[in-house]
C-alpha cells in the first residue's frame, strides 16, 4: 500500500504532470480524447437508438437533415442516413468500433514489435539481420497497400458472408501485422543503446537468462519511446481502418465504423444530403487530431533534447 | 511516424479527387465522333447466348444484329430479316437481307440463322425462351422458316432476341481443343472472348471490368443508319456519384443509369441531356423454400410481403423514381391485374408470423448485387431492416454482379434479389423464368431461386403459350398473377424507371427505349 502511495506521490509531483497542467494544448487534447472514449464506452446509454439493430431502423426516417436546418427533427439531432439511422447514434457506435480496432491493432503491433525488437537488438547477428531486412521490405510497401491485398484475398477466399462476421478481427490482425516494424525498429535501437550498460552486464554476471534480462531489465528502460509511438500508432490504426472501410474492405454497412459511415454518405454529398458524410468526418478528424497532439506533446516531454523550456 | 499519417491522408484526399474530378485527365475536347460512355457495369461475356441479362443484350445490339427489333413505340423494325410472313399456324417465313457480312468477312446466310437457333436451344439461359420452337428450316440462302411446336403468339417477339452468329467463325475447336461454340456459364470459352457478328461495332479491345473499346464496322450493312459514332470507349463505373461526376466534368459523354438521388440535379444542369422513362423491370426478392423450412408455409411468405414497405422504398430510396408493385406484370402489359394492391401492414405481418408459429422469428441469409439494379444494395439493406421487425434476423451480403450471378446460380442464400425485364415484353415471360417449377430440361424456372412450385401456375403458363386469342390469354395471365399474389410466391418491390444522361449534342433521346437496349449504332453526335 505504501508502495502504491509512494508511486502516486511521485507521479503527482513529477515533471510530466507539472508540465501537462501548464500546457493548454495538451489539456484540451486530453479532454477531447477522454470525451471521445467516454462517448464510445457509454454509447448504448447516450444514443437514442442502436444503429446495429435493424429492427430499430425505419426507412421512412431516411435522409432527415440536422435539427437546426429546415426539415430537421428533434429526435435526430445530427439528422439520419439513407437507411433512416440516427446519425448521432451511428457515430457513437462507429466511434466504439474505430477505437476498439485502433487499440487492439496497436496491441498486436506492440506485441510483435517488442518481441522482435528485443530479440534482434539483444541477440544481434544473423537474427538481427533477418528481422531488420524483413522490416525494411515491409516498410517499403505502404500499410494500406498490404492491408488492401490481404483483405481482398481473404474476402475472396472465405466469401463475403463470413467476412462480414469476421471483419473486426481481420482488421485488427491486418493493421496489426502491417505495422510491427515501427515498434521493432524503435525497440531495437533502444536495446542497442541499453545492452552495453553496466546494469545489463551485472544482470548477466549474476547468471540471469537472456529472456529475463530482456524482459525485466532492458524493456522497462525502453518504455518512453514506446509510449510515444503508441499514441501515434493508435491514430494511424484508426485512420487505416477508416480508409479501408471507405474503400469497402472494412466494416460492413450494417455495422458501420466511422470510415464506412463516411463512405456510405459520400455519394449523397452532391445531392444535398451533406450531413451523412460531414459529421462522421468531423468526429474522425477531431479524434485523430487530439491523439496526435497528445503524442507530439508526450514526445517533447519525454525527450530531454527537445526540451523547449 | 507523422509522415505515415500524411501519406494516408493524402491517399484519402486523392481518392476524393479521383471521384470528384474523374474527368480531369479527360478534359480535352472529345475527338470527333468518339463516344465515351460509362454504364454501371460491362457485359460479363462477349457470348450473346451465355447469360440472359440486360448487359449481354446491350452488348448484342452493338456487336450483333437481331432479325427484327422493337422500335421506341414497340413496333417491329426489320433488321437482318427484311420481311416476314405467316405461312401456316406453326411457320413464320423470314426473308433475310442480302449482302450482309460478319465482322470476320464471312457472308450472312440462312445457315447462320439455323446455327444460332440451335445454339440458343442449347443455352441454359435462353432455352426456355426458345422452347416453343421446333427449329429453323432453310428454304434458300436468304429465306428461312421458324417452325414452332404449337401455334405460338410470340414468334416475332422472340425474333428480337435472335442475333445471328457467324457459323463458320464459331465452328471448330479453339487452342485448348474445346469446341468454339461451347457455352459455359461464367466459364472461359472461345465465344466469351471472341465475337463475330453483323453489328455496327467491332470489339477492338476488352479488359473485363475495366474498359471495352469498340470501333465502327467498316462493312456495316445498314448504310442508311444516321449513326455517326466511329469509336466507343466503354468504361464501367460502379459508383453512382463518380459516374455522374464523370459526366458533369466532361470525362464521359453518356451514362446509364442515372442514380435517383441525382436526377433533379442533372435535370437542372446546363448542357446535360437527361432522358427518363417508366420501366417494366420488376425488382423482387425470392424466398428459397429448399433452404428454409419456414418459407414452405405460405403464411410466412405472406408475412414477409406484409412486412416489407415497398412504398417506403420507392419514396425514400428510389426518390419516387419507380412504381410500387404488387405483381410482376407492369401496368399496360396483358397480364396486369389491376385489382392487386401493395400490402404493407406490419401488424398483419406479425399476426401471420404468430399464426404460423414463428412469433420468435428465425435467422436467414440474404444476398443482393450492388451494381446491377438501381440502388440494389440499399434496397436490400432496407428490406433486411424491415424483416428484423417481424423477428427475422437477416445476414445480408451485397456483392458486385460479376460475383453475384454465380452465387445466384447455386442459390447461395435464403433470400436472393432478382430483377426481371420480360424479354418478350410479355407477361408470361416473368413467370416462365422466375416462378415456374425449375426444370433443367426445358429451362423453365431458370431464375427461380426460391424453388417455388405451383402446378396450377405451370399449367396456366404453358396453356397461355399456345393461345392465339389475346383476350382469353390476358385472362389466363391475370389469373396467374392472382395465384402468385395469394400464395405470396415472391416479394414484389417495384418497377424500376429507366434513366440515361448525356452531354448536350449526344442525341440519346432517339436511341433509348423501354427495353433499355440503347441502339448505339444509330446514335448521332453533333
Amino acid at each position: 500500500m505504501t508502495h502504491l502511495t509512494a508511486r502516486l506521490t511521485a507521479l503527482l509531483g513529477s515533471d510530466v504532470l507539472y508540465r501537462f497542467r501548464r500546457d493548454p494544448v495538451a489539456l484540451t487534447a486530453f479532454a477531447i480524447l477522454v470525451a471521445f472514449v467516454l462517448a464510445a464506452l457509454l454509447a448504448p446509454w447516450l444514443s437514442s437508438m442502436n444503429p446495429h439493430d435493424p429492427a430499430q431502423i425505419d426507412i421512412m426516417n431516411s435522409e432527415i437533415p440536422p435539427v437546426w436546418t429546415s426539415g430537421g427533427e428533434a429526435a435526430f439531432p445530427l439528422g439520419t442516413d439513407v437507411q433512416g439511422r440516427d446519425l448521432l447514434s451511428a457515430i457513437l457506435y462507429g466511434l466504439r468500433i474505430s477505437i476498439v480496432i485502433g487499440v487492439f491493432a496497436v496491441m498486436v503491433q506492440m506485441t510483435l514489435g517488442i518481441v522482435i525488437g528485443l530479440v534482434s537488438g539483444y541477440l544481434g547477428g544473423k537474427v538481427d539481420a533477418f528481422f531488420m531486412r524483413l522490416a525494411d521490405i515491409q516498410l517499403a510497401m505502404s500499410t494500406l497497400m498490404l492491408a488492401i491485398i490481404a483483405l481482398a484475398v481473404f474476402k475472396a477466399a472465405v466469401g463475403a458472408e463470413f467476412y462480414e462476421d469476421m471483419a473486426i478481427v481481420m482488421l485488427v490482425l491486418v493493421i496489426g501485422f502491417a505495422e510491427w516494424p515501427q515498434y521493432a525498429r524503435t525497440i531495437r535501437a533502444s536495446v542497442l543503446a541499453e545492452k552495453k550498460k553496466e546494469y545489463v552486464d551485472a544482470a548477466r554476471v549474476i547468471g540471469l537468462s537472456a529472456p529475463t534480462i530482456m524482459a525485466r531489465h532492458i524493456l522497462p528502460n525502453t518504455l518512453s519511446p514506446l509510449l510515444v509511438i503508441s499514441t501515434v500508432q493508435v491514430a494511424n490504426a484508426i485512420i487505416s481502418e477508416a480508409a479501408l472501410s471507405f474503400l469497402g474492405l472494412g466494416m460492413p454497412v450494417t455495422m458501420p465504423s466511422l470510415g464506412s459511415l463516411i463512405s456510405s454518405g459520400f455519394e449523397y454529398i452532391f445531392s444535398g444530403a451533406w450531413w451523412i458524410t460531414t459529421f462522421p468526418s468531423i468526429a474522425l478528424i477531431t479524434l485523430i487530431l487530439a491523439i496526435n497532439l497528445l503524442g507530439d506533446w508526450l514526445r517533447d516531454v519525454l525527450n530531454p533534447r527537445l526540451f523547449k523550456g | 511516424m507523422t509522415f505515415q499519417f500524411t501519406k494516408i491522408a493524402t491517399g484519402a484526399l486523392l481518392a476524393c479527387a479521383v471521384a470528384v474530378g474523374a474527368g480531369i485527365a479527360g478534359v480535352a475536347p472529345a475527338e470527333a465522333k468518339t463516344l465515351r460512355m460509362a454504364y454501371d457495369a460491362d457485359p460479363v461475356s462477349l457470348d450473346p447466348q451465355e447469360q440472359l441479362s440486360g448487359g449481354t443484350l446491350e452488348m448484342a445490339h452493338m456487336v450483333f444484329d437481331p432479325l427484327v427489333r422493337f422500335t421506341k413505340e414497340l413496333e417491329y423494325e426489320p433488321r437482318l430479316a427484311e420481311s416476314w410472313e405467316q405461312i401456316d399456324d406453326l411457320t413464320m417465313r423470314f426473308h433475310l437481307r442480302e449482302g450482309v457480312v460478319f465482322h470476320s468477312g464471312n457472308p450472312f446466310t440462312a445457315e447462320d440463322v439455323v446455327f444460332t437457333l440451335e445454339r440458343l436451344k442449347g443455352s441454359p439461359d435462353f432455352k426456355a425462351l426458345f422452347e416453343p420452337f421446333e427449329g429453323a428450316k432453310i428454304i434458300d440462302d436468304h429465306t428461312v422458316d421458324l417452325v414452332t411446336v404449337e401455334p405460338y403468339p410470340l414468334v416475332l417477339n422472340l425474333a428480337t432476341y435472335l442475333f445471328p452468329m457467324d457459323k463458320a467463325f464459331y465452328t471448330g475447336t479453339d487452342d485448348n481443343g474445346k469446341p468454339k461454340d461451347a457455352i459455359v456459364k461464367h466459364g472461359s470459352t472461345f465465344a466469351s472472348t471472341n465475337a463475330s457478328g453483323t453489328g455496327p461495332f467491332v470489339v477492338r479491345a476488352r479488359e473485363q471490368g475495366v474498359r471495352v473499346e469498340f470501333e465502327r464496322f467498316a462493312d456495316y450493312w445498314d448504310t442508311e443508319s444516321p449513326g455517326n459514332v466511329t469509336e466507343i470507349i466503354f468504361t464501367p463505373i460502379k459508383e453512382d456519384p463518380t459516374r455522374v461526376a464523370s459526366l458533369l466534368s466532361g470525362g464521359v459523354d453518356f451514362i446509364k443509369p442515372v442514380p435517383p438521388t441525382d436526377l433533379e440535379r442533372l435535370g437542372n444542369e446546363e448542357g446535360v441531356n437527361l432522358v427518363t422513362m417508366g420501366g417494366t423491370r420488376i425488382i423482387t426478392l425470392q424466398m428459397n423454400q429448399d433452404r428454409v423450412e419456414a418459407f414452405k408455409d405460405p403464411r410466412v411468405r405472406q408475412a414477409i410481403v406484409y412486412a416489407i414497405n415497398n412504398q417506403g422504398i420507392v419514396d425514400k430510396i428510389m426518390k419516387g423514381f419507380a412504381t410500387v408493385a404488387a405483381q410482376q406484370s407492369a401496368p399496360g402489359q396483358v397480364g396486369h391485374a389491376a385489382d392487386l394492391k401493395p400490402r404493407y401492414d406490419l401488424d398483419k405481418a406479425k399476426a401471420l408470423m404468430a399464426e404460423a408459429g414463428y412469433e420468435d422469428g428465425f435467422s436467414i441469409t440474404m444476398m443482393a448485387p450492388n451494381n446491377r439494379y438501381v440502388n440494389d444494395d440499399k434496397i436490400a439493406e432496407a428490406a433486411a431492416a424491415m424483416l428484423a421487425r417481424i423477428n427475422i434476423k437477416v445476414d445480408l451480403t451485397t456483392i458486385p454482379k460479376a460475383q453475384y450471378w454465380p452465387e445466384f446460380d447455386v442459390r447461395a442464400a435464403d433470400i436472393m434479389m432478382i430483377g426481371w425485364h420480360p424479354d418478350t415484353e410479355d407477361s408470361a415471360n416473368y413467370t416462365e423464368f422466375l416462378l415456374m417449377t425449375p426444370d433443367a430440361e426445358t429451362g423453365y424456372g431458370q431464375y427461380n431461386s426460391g424453388n417455388y412450385s405451383n402446378p396450377e401456375v405451370d399449367k396456366l403458363i404453358i396453356q397461355s403459350q399456345s393461345m392465339v386469342d389475346q383476350e382469353a390469354r390476358a385472362k389466363v395471365l391475370q389469373q396467374v398473377e392472382r395465384l402468385l399474389y395469394e400464395d405470396a410466391a415472391f416479394v414484389p418491390l417495384h418497377w424500376q424507371d429507366l434513366s440515361w444522361a448525356s452531354r448536350d449534342g449526344v442525341h440519346i433521346e432517339d436511341i433509348v427505349n423501354v427495353m433499355d437496349f440503347p441502339y448505339l449504332g444509330d446514335l448521332v453526335i453533333d
